[in-house]
């Protein structure tokens, strides 16, 4: 079927089978490699994008439901040129990333809970990161990264 | 020593830029044209003899390529070190549920999928050993090889460590502790499930990209498995997506046999497990039984230990004897006694298999050990902190192996550091007695941990590097960097020696064709071995630069200074590094070097338990603080701290960050990580069931570091990955006793355990593998 839809502020239009989770599309029609898959039931949080402003496991996503709606994924956060924007950058400065393998998730959800509010309090934060598991880091650098950031966009605005 | 220009400096993680962005390509993000897609039939029966296997069916299947089973490779694909006891596909017997049989390449991940489901496989089952206690049982049924002594065949291994008489000892002690603990097995969890993709190459051999720990290790059991020359096989490392102790074994396995049907197909072929499919049939950290004699004087003098673990291998052997010898040498803990016994038991079950996972042993008997000293701490009547204090190792002390510390023995420091920062003694007194529903505890614990192999084994890596045309730097190590933050490590290291920028230097991921064997990447020696291989290559690049700046600038090597990069003679103009590389080029030298270095030979009698295990130690103590739910036995741990000894810190947000992750793990270990194997069926076959802990269950961890500098590591450096996690769930078992008056003594420390003291009774069966093996 054809699932039209805007993804990374572009829209496209793709033909895919119907039982296809937004996941396989992102990955497999699409070549979009940054969402990843780590459990398919909806507990890692490794295929996190973002949907019409919320934050989703895009494997609990079938892929028409994605029809007519906004989807940023890993690859539609980077900054104007297209290197790392503040909250990446600010990732690599506070050594938020080990194996790497959830951060893309973690970019992601960074990015849904900064849409939402500029004053998330570290208990925010992490409640915010509730679905999204690593393995490596502990969290606690991942939540510098997105607290420094959101203190940077507070002083920006 | 000149003041250190990048190391224990902050600096940016070599990988970090291409992870956040989303572009890092990891095995299951790598697709090539007109690629296969394996599939393994796996056993649904926990120890079984194949009767019949016949994969005819299978190749009738629309789109199926090729299938293999252990016929299809040198000697039944056997493999294993240091026992040499598993195959790559299940020989005439299988052992575990998930174990491998046959394995399918195929058009598309459906028709692999049909494919296996084709393949004609009868199972005539065995009795098997669920439970370790009786796995030595006269009449118990043989898991493990055939022996050519007169031990029961499931006996795996018994490691002992021996000084003087304890029990002996005991008898004379005023205070005494006989205590049971118990450990149950962990998944490793890496959020990247194992994978791998081979690529047959023009000469008739193979490419192999695989997630794997130790590329070299790989390379040599698919060269001996699929029968080639060495140089027909070559393994590169992409980026690992996750594996603390984990991507070994299973990696071989899959390589050997994706790259089997990479040369029946000649095309290239991939495998990549689903999370079910990694639970079921990849090796996790064993389980143990442990009994803990303890005896020390009524003035807090601890005097003699005696530890008896028995351990669970699984059907295999994997890493076991290794990992209870790790186990053996810790298990009496970081103190000095009079007399001392340890006897480590391994045996074969039926229980899916074990092998490496962080710590290595000694997060298992740890466990153990720092949990009986407090017990014997609150027996005596001293504060658990002023006991360690009291006992603990310092410079000059002699270990229950005998082994005299002669430098870098940071342990009594952390010990102080983490009472001061954890407020210990006013909240380990207002903490006492406490009546209502919410009770809040402080509990510590203390630790060693011995650097790198060890006595286990040769110990040693190789780095190269070469200025390449653009003044970049290109450098290797043989140790892959999984997370860790290896390569980092590596380049600052580099960068210091050779008084260049870390930006210059490229740090390649393994790739076999040119990096230099290293051994393989475990026991936290990345930072100690391929450190000190990337200083000598980077001093040897250096030495041959120097003599090309000398010659520059007409001066004597010892009249040379370097500002910045730059290089400055007796006439005080500095010269640009680009300009000595020129020269160096113009004056026909070879600007590249290599580095090897090999840790000093140390010896361990394991007949007689006595030696000199490792070169040096780690030393830390954790202090956890929680908060128990009296209603409900729900734990959150609330405040954490962490004190570590690794010697100099040479990357400091990757040294924060492994402590970090590291007690995170051990929090899981501790309170919520649960594996079960129902009669050999596992019941834990994704995340929804196996609990690993979240951003909320992880509280804010103060990490501090007392470097005290082993004259032997690269600037000092030991070792910080494994110790990070080792000591973490006994500080938390501690603070629930303190909390709650009530100890448990078997982790995890699941609600049921916190709440009544004992497991309620739960059903299991086999329907979560046999679907997870099917999806």
């Amino acid at each position: 079927m054809l699932i039209e839809f805007t993804l990374n502020y572009q829209p496209i239009a793709i033909e895919a089978p119907p039982d296809v989770t937004l996941l396989h599309l992102l990955r497999d029609h699409l070549n979009l490699t940054g969402a990843k898959e780590g459990c398919s039931v909806g507990e890692c949080g490794a295929c996190s994008v973002i949907m019409d402003g919320r934050l989703v496991n895009s494997c609990l996503v079938l892929a028409p439901q994605a029809h007519g709606s906004e989807i940023i994924t890993i690859e539609g956060i980077h900054a104007p040129d297209g290197g790392p924007n503040d909250l990446q950058e600010n990732f690599i400065t506070y050594g938020a990333v080990q194996c790497g393998i959830c951060i893309p998730g973690m970019v992601v959800a960074g990015e849904a809970l900064l849409m939402r509010t500029l004053t998330p309090t570290r208990t925010e934060i992490r409640t915010a990161l509730a679905g999204n598991l690593c393995r490596c880091t502990g969290y606690q650098q991942i939540v510098d990264a997105i607290e420094a950031t959101a203190v940077q966009r507070r002083q920006a605005s | 020593m000149t003041e250190l220009q990048y190391i224990g400096k902050p600096a940016r993680r070599v990988d970090a830029l291409e992870k956040v962005m989303g572009k890092a390509k990891y095995i299951a993000d790598r697709k090539l044209p007109g690629m296969l897609h394996a599939r393994c039939l796996r056993s649904e029966a926990p120890h079984a003899l194949i009767k019949k296997l016949d994969v005819t069916p299978a190749l009738a299947v629309p789109g199926v390529r090729a299938v293999i089973t252990s016929e299809d490779f040198f000697e039944h694909s056997l493999f294993g070190f240091p026992v040499k006891d598993e195959y790559v596909l299940a020989y005439r017997k299988v052992r575990y549920v998930g174990e491998a049989i046959a394995a399918v390449a195929a058009d598309t991940p459906e028709a692999a999928l049909a494919g296996v489901q084709a393949i004609v496989c009868e199972l005539e089952p065995l009795p098997g050993v669920f439970d370790m206690e009786h796995a030595l049982d006269p009449d118990a049924a043989q898991v493990g090889p055939d022996r050519p002594d007169d031990q029961h065949p499931n006996f795996l291994d018994l490691l002992i460590v021996r000084q003087a008489d304890p029990l002996a000892e005991i008898e004379q002690c005023a205070v005494k502790l006989d205590e049971r603990y118990s450990v149950g097995p962990q998944e490793h969890a890496y959020i990247e499930p194992e994978g791998a993709l081979a690529v047959p190459t023009r000469e008739g051999g193979v490419l192999v990209y695989a997630p794997n720990q130790s590329p070299f290790v790989n390379y040599g059991v698919l060269a001996m498995v699929l029968d080639l020359p060495h140089n027909l096989v070559r393994v590169i490392q992409p980026p690992v997506g996750g594996s603390f102790g984990g991507k070994d074994d299973q990696i071989y396995q899959m390589s050997a046999q994706v790259a089997k049907l990479a040369l029946l197909t000649g095309k290239p072929v991939r495998l990549v497990y689903s999370r079910e499919e990694s639970l079921i049939s990849s090796y996790k950290r064993d389980p143990m039984h442990i009994r803990i004699r303890l005896g020390a004087d009524s003035d807090g003098t601890l005097r003699a230990v005696k530890f008896e673990g028995l351990m669970d291998s699984g059907a295999y052997a994997s890493e076991s004897t290794f990992t209870a010898w790790r186990g053996s040498i810790h298990a009496m803990g970081a103190y000095r006694y009079n007399a001392c016994a340890v006897d480590i038991k391994c045996v074969y079950t039926n229980n899916g298999y074990y092998g490496a996972f962080r710590g290595f042993g000694n997060t298992e008997v740890c466990a153990g050990i720092e949990q009986a000293i407090d017990e014997l701490a609150c027996a005596v009547g001293m504060d658990p902190l002023d006991f360690r204090l009291k006992n603990c190792l310092h410079v000059g002390d002699r270990t229950a192996h005998g082994q005299i510390l002669t430098e870098s023995v940071g342990l009594p420091d952390c010990i102080k550091t983490v009472r001061r920062l954890s407020d210990w003694d006013r909240k380990r007194a207002a903490y006492a007695n406490q009546t209502g529903n919410i009770r809040r505890g402080i509990g510590v614990a203390a630790l060693y941990h011995g650097t790198s192999l060890g006595a286990e084994g040769a110990d040693y890596a190789g780095s190269t590097i070469a200025v390449e045309q653009n003044y970049s730097i290109d450098l290797t190590s043989g140790l892959t960097d999984y997370g860790t933050g290896s390569r980092t490590v590596f380049t600052l290291i580099a960068a210091e020696e050779l008084g260049v920028s870390p930006d210059r230097i490229h740090m390649q991921r393994p790739d076999t064709d040119t990096a230099i064997e290293s051994g393989p990447t475990v026991a936290s020696r990345s930072t100690m071995l391929g450190g000190n291989a990337a200083r000598v290559a980077a001093d040897n690049l250096r030495q041959t630069l120097d003599y090309a700046a000398a010659d520059l600038l007409g001066c004597e090597l010892h009249q040379l200074v370097r500002s910045g990069e730059a290089y400055v003679g007796p006439d005080e103009e500095p010269v640009a590094w680009e300009r000595v590389v020129d020269h160096a080029r113009e004056m026909g030298l070879a600007l590249s070097a290599h580095g090897k270095w090999t840790a000093p030979r140390i010896e361990w009698d394991h007949h007689h338990g006595t030696g000199t295990p490792y070169m040096a130690y780690h030393f830390a103590s954790q202090v956890a603080e929680v908060e128990v739910d009296m209603r409900t036995g729900v734990v959150q741990v609330v405040n954490f701290w962490a004190v570590h000894d690794p010697g100099k810190v040479i990357f400091p947000q990757g040294a924060y960050g492994q402590v970090y992750g590291g007690v995170a793990q051990g929090l899981g270990y501790a309170l919520m990580e649960q594996i079960t194997y129902t009669n050999g069926y596992l019941q834990e076959t994704n995340f929804e069931s196996y609990l690993i802990p979240t951003s909320v269950d992880v509280p804010e961890i103060t990490a501090q570091f007392v470097e005290a500098p082993f004259s032997k590591g690269p600037y000092g450096a030991k070792n910080i990955a494994e110790p990070s996690m080792v000591p973490a769930a006994p500080a938390i078992l501690n603070a629930i006793y303190h909390a709650t008056g009530k100890r448990v003594r078997d982790l995890p420390a699941n609600l049921e355990r916190v709440l009544l003291g004992h497991d309620l009774a739960k059903g299991g069966s086999a329907k979560a593998c046999k679907l997870g093996l099917k999806t």
